[in-house]
């Protein structure tokens, strides 16, 4: 809202600077946005009158136009578009420095001297507006000092006003706040009518049909009016204000409403059918047109006004075009009314249409200012349009609330507060903001709340008051007090920044795409099951209509972003949540991590030069994934002497992997996720040249030892004795299911088992590998001999040979 | 020979070794002083010929002499080898670029919100957590919000079919907590929300929140400015002033808004806070007694503070960040930044 600092000060003695008064304004709770100042020094602006207009010789958009200054006539070139002869326009002249900081010389524009310039308002600084010159209405007198005409310089404030204070959208609310921040009286007119003797009740009627919609309506009848251009202290005002002067009529009831915050509405009076006002809701498949020229369907969860025969107007929101005031309009229906915020609010947002009116009624105005609103304008209408006005008010109000009345306890306040605020300066507080304190006692008071405050309704509210009055910076700040609350737990919740932690320690990049992406990606990788994705119904681009059920599609897109950037490699991880249908119908959520590898990342130095086969990119993941489980103390299972995370890896089908080259994953027997190479078509997609890989787990079931404390166990004092075997064995051979083989027949003292190098070639026979493990025995309670050694060892071997069929190359 | 000879000899020794220039003169020195034929044997051999009260004594420095003599020699020819080797090898390159698996980094959300938990963990802050898919009633009933309120609407808030929506804010993981637990509660909640914003650079669609609530007898408005100032010297530095606005919110009353002077500049004015001095960080207030009605607290027997911070203006203000979207658009030298 902008409010006219030169207008306040009709309320409130102000003798602070505009930004003290920003300031103090800013920290009770109204955030000033801006200080603008309108207009400035006009010393050497006069207006002028264009005697002609001739187009210039040199220039198609430029005029030389003859102006008389009222002392003289001087050559001024001219840019507008509105120029015209007979016109009269602001003219600054020679030596004049404009409030837009341009100074006024004698200029050859395009070969032709100008001597002056004709100005728009934004060039006065009294708008932005530069459509045109501004046109002065012809009666001024040229050569008058522009100054008489536009005043002094004004300084408007910019206010954000809160949505739960809409009687802080009119100078008097804003009047009523600095009064009590200051401490000084608020002057609030006290409108007299000249009356003639005619009743109002002789001559109008009000009946309302929805008295919930609209509890109160008022009605005035001003005759013999003169619609004409309003003076100018109230034009300035209004355009100061940012409301656009039109007529003496309609700038009172915009005016009044910009004082009071009482949206008002003027009718024609000879346009109303039966001299009649009806308050009632539309009737279904109604239609009538509005102000803004729109025919409108309402329903009838609308209210209406009418007259006897059809609507005039939506209530609350816009006038109707059939009954609006014209230049011919002799008589006035001056409407004030209270109608109810919400029913306001669904009109508005129904009809598409919001206007100064329906944003204070949608927000609750004073119920019991309505008519003050009414007899204010009416006195202003008499004033400026001559009018006479028939004696009395309507004022339809038949069920008067009473006023609510909220009790408050001092030291409440104090502690909620953590400020020591004395009870007098309380109950002082309260009467400044024009509450009414009904009783003070020694531990509380009871405050009658005006209709005005339609946000008091609690003891929280009034303290609230007590916070904004006597000034937040007045409230202590301590030092914090660590209080520890017993039971509290967040193991659970912290774990996820533990996996977080490990996977930047493992060399992985976090990044975070949005929640929702395109069902054209999700469909492309052909992840999830389509049929349990969770759409938005009311996306905000095509882009991102629906809820990812898997990070991989956005990291794939991810890694070909970056590649077409020129990285050449990339280690990233994405942690977070994926959502989905559940089994049940209901919508599910879901703490899941996600790997991508591009490039050389499992290499250093300068071995990254060398090319990556897909068997480095799946060693790598696989790495990633073994390191990350035992940063996670994924449980572990021990046969014989050793010990194996339970972890399981198995080939497994998934369209976004190259064949073969997908992998299911699985621990302590639940299954966890996937991982793999990305197949050949995605990675054409993004032109990913090199072999990529992609993992993505669920959380759950790795973080079920998150917060394990490991129990230790001897490492034992003996050395320990190293047997090497290598054997050739059929292709189909996993080096899982050698381990298994052995530690089905290891002793004890079998401690360690690594397989140091794989082998196929031709001389081996067709679908044999070789493999060679380096096995460690120790015992816990000696040294162990070599005979001891190569006894274990031999049954190793044996099992091996009657297991696998494996050809042992002895001697190797 | 006696003990004065013994030591006398040994200086000798030293110096002859000083003066070896090569492993060849070296080799020399030892045969001269320790060989077969050398000088100890001739002072080991003259032990007998001693006053029988003076050879322990005499021994004892010849053991000496040999042991030190030793080290000397040892020592002047690694010096030798090195410095050969050296000559003929030349030093590696030491400048040669070290090659180690590099670590990663996390990304400068969460690396606000861990900064946040840190500072609140010292204040006996627990982290909780709620579902991005929330109800209606968590995410603005309890939270005492007006039915009509325009933050409800389809233009503002992501609806799903199933009546549920995103939440808007983390505000009601501090209804879940208080569901659940009875006061005094003191948490932190992070996590994503989502707004029908149109992306530019300030807002996003999909952002972070970090909502915090504390609650228990006798909490108060200054309990709630001395713990975000707190937060805000441990997270932009002890130099961030803070100031506190009257604001309006539906679950707080008495509600606020609170600014961190501007780091960039220290608050003269600057690109950054838009010559303010100030930049905006969040909402905050005294948990409104209808909230507390609604989980079933006891308006009376208790107060709180409740707090929400947009993690993404923090991370944007103390990096240096200019546009919301580089968080979002993933680039590896972006990203690489903020290792």
């Amino acid at each position: 809202m902008k409010v006219p600092l030169s207008w306040l000060k009709e309320y409130v003695d102000i003798d602070l600077s505009p930004k003290e008064v920003a300031s103090l304004l800013t920290f009770s709770g109204t955030e000033v946005e801006g200080i603008q100042t309108l207009g400035g020094d006009f010393t050497g602006v006069v207006v002028g009158e264009v005697l002609s207009v001739s187009r210039h010789p040199n220039a198609d958009r430029l005029t030389v136009c003859q102006v008389s200054t009222g002392t003289g006539d001087i050559t001024v070139v001219c840019g507008a578009p509105n120029v015209a002869v007979g016109i009269k326009v602001p003219l600054a002249t020679l030596g004049v420095t404009l409030p837009n900081g341009l100074k006024i010389k004698k200029a050859k524009v395009r070969g032709v001297e100008s001597f002056g310039m004709l100005c728009a308002e934004d060039e006065l600084g009294l708008s932005d507006d530069h459509k045109g010159l501004m046109i002065l209405p012809p009666e001024t007198v040229t050569g008058t000092p522009f100054a008489e005409i536009a005043g002094p310089p004004e300084t408007v404030l910019e206010l954000e006003v809160t949505s739960n204070r809409p009687d802080c959208l009119s100078m008097i609310g804003m009047a009523r706040e600095l009064a009590a921040l200051l401490g000084r009286p608020l002057r609030i007119p006290d409108p007299v009518v000249k009356e003639e003797k005619r009743s109002v009740e002789s001559l109008a009627a009000v009946s309302i049909e929805d008295a919930e919609g609209c509890p109160r309506y008022t009605a005035r009848v001003i005759s013999s009016v003169t619609l004409a251009p309003s003076p100018r202290w109230m034009q300035r005002r209004l355009t100061a204000a940012g409301v656009r002067p039109i007529n003496n009529v309609v700038d009172v009831t915009n005016y009044v409403m910009l004082e009071c915050g009482q949206p008002l509405h003027a009718f024609d009076y000879e346009l109303l059918e039966g001299r009649k006002i009806v308050v009632r809701r539309a009737r279904e498949g109604e239609q009538m047109s509005t102000l803004d020229g729109s025919a409108r369907a309402v329903d009838s969860g609308m209210l209406l006004i009418a007259d006897a025969a059809r609507p005039v107007a939506v209530a609350g929101v816009m006038g109707g075009a059939g009954s609006e005031i014209r230049d011919v309009t002799r008589t006035v229906l001056l409407e004030s009314a209270f109608f109810k915020p919400s029913g306001i609010r669904k009109t508005s947002k129904r009809l598409g249409l919001s206007t100064e009116s329906s944003y204070r009624f949608e927000r609750g105005v004073d119920l019991e200012g309505v008519e003050w609103a009414s007899r204010r304008a009416a006195q202003l209408m008499v004033e400026l349009a001559g009018g006479s006005a028939a004696a009395g008010v309507i004022d339809c109000f038949p069920c008067k609330p009473a006023r609510k009345r909220i009790g408050m306890r001092f030291q409440r306040a104090r502690d909620l507060l953590g400020v020591d605020l004395a009870d007098e300066r309380m109950v002082a507080i309260f009467e400044a903001l024009g509450l009414t304190v009904c009783t003070k006692e020694a531990l509380r008071c009871e405050v009658e709340i005006p209709a005005f405050r339609v946000d008091l309704d609690q003891e929280a509210d009034l303290i609230e008051e007590l916070s904004r009055i006597h000034g937040l910076d007045k409230v202590p700040s301590p030092a914090p007090d660590s209080i520890i609350i017993p039971g509290a737990d967040d193991s659970a919740a912290r774990a996820l920044l533990v996996c977080r932690e490990h996977l930047v320690g493992l060399g992985l990049s976090e990044i975070m795409n949005y929640s929702f992406l395109s069902e054209k990606l999700l469909n492309l990788v052909g992840f999830g099951n389509p049929g349990n994705r969770i759409l938005l119904p009311n996306p905000i681009s095509a882009d991102h209509t629906v809820l990812r059920d898997s990070f991989i599609p956005q990291m794939l897109e991810t890694l070909g972003r970056n590649r077409a950037r020129q990285a050449r490699e990339a280690a990233l991880f994405e942690l977070g949540r994926v959502f989905f249908k559940r089994a049940d119908g209901k919508n599910g959520e879901e703490d899941r991590v996600c790997v991508g590898l591009l490039g050389p990342v499992g290499r250093s130095g300068i071995q990254k030069t060398q090319p990556v086969k897909d068997e480095d990119m799946y060693a790598w993941i696989k790495g990633l994934l073994e390191e990350f489980c035992r940063a996670l103390h994924v449980e572990s299972v021990r046969r014989g002497g050793m010990s194996r995370m339970n972890l399981a890896t198995a080939p497994c089908d998934h369209g976004c992997f190259e064949p073969g080259r997908a992998v299911s994953v699985s621990v302590a027997g639940e299954s966890c996720g996937v991982m793999g190479l990305v197949s050949e078509r995605l990675r054409n997609e993004w032109r990913l040249v090199e072999p990529v890989a992609v993992m993505e787990l669920s959380l759950a079931p790795l973080l079920k030892q998150v917060g394990r404390v490991p129990v230790s166990s001897s490492v034992g004092a003996y050395p320990g004795v190293e047997r090497d075997v290598a054997m050739v064995v059929e292709a189909g051979v996993s080096h899982e299911g050698v381990l298994n083989v052995v530690s089905g027949v290891a002793p004890q003292e079998l401690v360690g088992i690594r397989l140091f190098d794989v082998y196929r070639g031709e001389n081996l026979g067709k679908g044999r590998k070789s493999l060679a493990y380096s096995m460690t025995y120790r015992s816990l309670d000696r040294t162990l001999t070599d005979e001891e050694a190569n006894a274990f060892h031999d049954r190793v071997k044996a099992a091996l040979r009657k297991e696998l069929s494996a050809e042992i190359r002895e001697g190797a | 020979m006696n003990t004065q000879d013994i030591v006398i000899l040994k200086d000798q020794a030293v110096a002859d070794i000083r003066a070896a220039g090569t492993p060849a003169d070296l080799e020399a020195v030892r045969i001269k002083y320790l060989g077969r034929k050398g000088l100890l044997p001739v002072i080991m051999e003259g032990l007998k010929d001693a006053v029988p009260a003076e050879r322990p004594e005499i021994g004892r420095r010849a053991n000496e002499f040999k042991q030190e003599v030793g080290q000397a020699l040892d020592a002047a020819k690694a010096a030798l080898t090195a410095a050969s080797s050296a000559a003929t090898r030349g030093h590696f390159d030491t400048t040669i670029p070290g090659a180690w698996r590099g670590l990663g980094q996390l990304h400068p959300v969460t690396q606000v919100i861990e900064e946040a938990i840190r500072i609140f963990s010292m204040l006996g802050f627990t982290v909780a957590d709620g579902p991005d898919i929330e109800t209606e009633y968590y995410n603005f009933d309890a939270l005492n919000t007006p039915g009509d309120h325009p933050s409800r609407d389809t233009q503002d808030t992501f609806w799903l079919d199933s009546g549920e929506l995103l939440r808007t804010q983390t505000s009601p993981v501090q209804i879940r907590v208080m569901e659940s637990r009875k006061p005094p509660v003191r948490i932190i909640a992070p996590g994503r929300c989502y707004r029908r914003d149109t992306t530019d650079a300030t807002h996003s669609a999909n952002f972070h929140q970090i909502e915090g609530l504390y609650v228990d007898r006798k909490v108060s408005m200054a309990d709630l400015k001395g713990d975000i100032t707190f937060f805000a010297h441990q997270m932009m530095g002890p130099n961030v002033k803070v100031r506190f606005r009257p604001h309006f919110f539906p679950f707080t009353e008495p509600s606020v808004e609170y600014d961190f002077s501007c780091h960039v500049c220290g608050g003269v004015g600057c690109r950054v806070c838009k010559q303010s001095g100030w930049i905006e960080i969040s909402g905050a207030g005294m948990v409104n007694p209808k909230v507390f009605s609604k989980v079933g607290y006891d308006p009376e027997a208790c107060t709180g503070y409740a707090f929400g911070m947009g993690v993404e203006r923090i991370a944007m203000i103390k990096f240096g960040i200019e546009d919301i979207r580089l968080l979002y658009e993933n680039d590896i030298r972006f990203l690489s930044q903020f290792a």
